[in-house]
């Protein structure tokens, strides 16, 4: 099976992305504030041309092909990979509302359904682990996390 | 300072095993979260420590800011998230051990390492406090800027088999490290328009990120984080498998002694802190090794090296706050108010003035790391029993709960999404083999580099050779050296040995 170069290009495209937005952001600055980034963002984009240089030989000598293939296997956890960053995402969106203990709660319900947890685990655990944050973050530290209604409620 | 006096202390901070033994178990809980640092339960527990007398107050501080060092390597072994920057180092050969079914084994040397590595180093400066005092002010800029590029060599050692996918991530690091406002001006860069990025990445959010949500987005993947053969060893796990780390503790005492100096002396630069420490002593170990190459497989010095460094680092960084009045790190800062607040005066009088508290803090450092072998030691066997956890529940709740653990640190919810981010970004890196370590190497000494450097070539007016301008400097240039040419020459070395045998043979 031929090497997957696409895959490798990944982080080196997000740190050229990085690297000229970088650049631009600097450009107006003294020499104090760019000095070191520039002489870090020179190196970051040297090193990514050579790997560039790299996978153009390796695609060259079909020692390799631009598959993304490495990021997705193995295929039957892709749903539960991307169900979990969604669910993430919807919980810390839904944070504001929902308050911490109602959302995460919630959130380690859907996630564990989707993982393939059933039965009595996935009633307990989400309980647990949500009154344990309750107890910690909103009694114990009284920090300032969302409070949603059941924080309202026992308040 | 007599004999006599030193026992009387130590007699007395014994006395307040009330105080200690809680404070203990409450930093070890804050130690294992990602995101709950010390200074900030200090901060939240200022009401009491200011309430009680002094010695009391400093004993629980300083024994929760001990234990919660010693903690942030359990879950860097068990399940490869750190519970501080000062553990990150932890996990390159905690979390392999664990894969191989030698949890309880890697606890063992993780709290050896830790105490002893803590208990040498305040018994060491109790005996040397006055010259110690001293040696954070020799350390300045220049030499720091060399301190510094020690700890970003280790981007280059842990590279394993592909070094140019190591330095891209480490420079990628680099350059997220430089983020926020510069330390002249104060002008802000690359920041994408977040205020919440002004003061540069958080520290917590990239942590959990790279390490714990990329983690659990792969450990889906298999049923357990552990192997056949890990899972029959962790489910055999016996009170024996304590003793084998204590023994391969023993085996290694050398390097818990020295690697836990090398925390101390960069803990007495003002600014240095514990994550520093252990990746310069990762680093040092690998260099000094025999067998460099089984670094990053599971080996015990992998696992003593930072641990030993980052408890090093405790009593160094009291040694400016208390000889100078200059806070090593913002735990330090804390315990500075408490002091202030009962009327000690910070400097060199202090040790004149109020013996009992000036060194009582080091011998309470020593009294806490007695307790702390006797109360987390036996816990080991039974902490080790996370791996058996499957990961249908272990992956949620780790993602779900660090996500929370976040928002702890600035409390802000751009954390918690930042934290995905840095999630994904390290997911990629690590089914593509650019090693997350190297970047938050890169996010971690970046800005303290930077600030170093700039501040070096700000005096200097821009001059470079400012870099080569003291002898202290130019002696750790040469370690530098050293440092990079010696795998080199030993890489040749071995080749050629490898080369002259072949030969032999086929002779």
């Amino acid at each position: 099976m031929k090497n997957p170069l696409g895959a490798d290009l990944v982080i080196p495209a997000l740190a050229l992305g990085f690297a000229v937005y970088f650049f631009v952001s600097i450009a107006e600055l003294a020499w104090e504030a760019k000095a070191n980034g520039v002489v870090i963002g020179g190196v970051l984009v040297a090193l990514i041309a050579v790997q560039l240089v790299r996978t153009a030989i390796g695609l060259v000598r079909r020692r390799g092909t631009l598959s993304f293939e490495p990021l997705w296997a193995p295929r039957e956890a892709l749903g539960k990979r991307v169900g979990m960053v969604a669910i993430t995402v919807l919980f810390i969106v839904t944070l504001k509302w929902l308050g911490l203990t109602l959302g995460l709660l919630a959130a380690l319900f859907a996630a564990l359904w989707i993982m393939g947890a059933r039965g009595k685990a996935l009633l307990i655990l989400p309980i647990a682990v949500s009154t344990a944050a309750y107890l910690l973050f909103v009694v114990l530290l009284n920090s300032n996390i969302p409070h949603g209604p059941i924080e309202r409620l026992f308040s | 300072m007599s004999w006599e006096f030193v026992l009387q202390q130590f007699g007395a901070q014994f006395g307040l095993w009330w105080v200690i033994v809680p404070a203990i178990l409450l930093g070890i809980v804050v130690g294992i979260l990602p995101g709950f640092s010390p200074q900030n339960t200090l901060i939240m527990l200022l009401p009491l420590t200011l309430a009680v007398p002094v010695e009391q107050a400093m004993a629980f501080m300083i024994a929760l800011y001990c234990a919660n060092h010693l903690a942030g390597g359990i879950p860097a072994i068990l399940v490869k998230i750190p519970g501080s920057g000062g553990a990150a180092a932890t996990t390159l050969d905690g979390y392999p051990m664990t894969q191989k079914g030698q949890a309880q084994q890697a606890l063992v040397l993780c709290f050896t390492a830790s105490v002893f590595g803590g208990l040498i180093t305040s018994l060491a400066t109790i005996a040397l406090l006055p010259w110690l005092s001293q040696i954070g002010l020799y350390l300045r800029s220049v030499e720091m800027v060399v301190v510094m590029l020690f700890g970003l060599t280790l981007i280059a050692v842990i590279a394993g088999k592909d070094t140019l996918k190591a330095l891209i991530a480490g420079f990628f690091g680099l350059l997220i490290g430089v983020i926020g406002t510069d330390h002249i001006y104060n002008t802000p860069r690359a920041t994408f328009g977040f205020l919440e990025l002004y003061d540069g990445v958080p520290l917590v959010p990239a942590l959990i990120g790279l390490f714990a949500i990329s983690e659990a987005l792969v450990m889906i993947e298999e049923k357990m984080i552990v192997d056949e053969s890990g899972r029959a060893r962790a489910l055999a796990a016996r009170w024996s498998d304590t003793l084998e780390g204590l023994r391969l503790s023993v085996e290694k005492w050398w390097h818990i002694v020295w690697t836990s100096f090398v925390g101390l002396f960069i803990g007495l630069t003002p600014g240095a802190g514990a994550s520093i420490a252990a990746f310069v002593a990762y680093q040092q170990s690998r260099l000094w090794s025999k067998h460099p190459e089984r670094y990053g497989t599971g080996v015990p010095e992998g696992v003593i090296a930072p641990e030993a460094a980052n408890n090093g680092v405790t009593s160094g960084t009291l040694v400016p706050t208390l000889a100078l009045g200059v806070p090593g790190g913002s735990t330090a800062a804390v315990m500075m108010i408490v002091l202030q607040y009962h009327g000690m005066v910070m400097g060199p009088r202090l040790f004149a003035t109020n013996p009992g508290v000036a060194y009582g803090v080091f011998i309470s450092m020593a009294v806490a790391y007695i307790f702390m072998l006797f109360t987390i030691l036996p816990l080991a066997r039974y902490m080790s029993r996370v791996v058996l956890i499957e990961t249908t529940y272990l992956a949620p709740i780790i993602v779900l709960v660090t996500i929370v653990a976040a928002f702890g640190e600035r409390q802000y919810l751009f954390d918690m999404s930042l934290a995905l981010v840095f999630g994904v970004i390290g997911y990629i890196a690590h089914k593509t083999n650019y090693h997350v370590t190297a970047i938050l190497i890169g996010i971690l000494l970046g800005p303290i580099f930077e600030q170093y450097l700039v501040r070096a070539l700000r005096i200097s007016q821009g001059d470079l050779t400012v870099l080569f301008s003291s002898t202290l400097g130019n002696i750790l240039w040469a370690f530098l050296v050293l440092s990079l040419v010696l795998p080199l020459w030993r890489n040749y070395a071995q080749g050629r040995e490898a080369g002259e045998k072949q030969e032999r043979a086929r002779r």
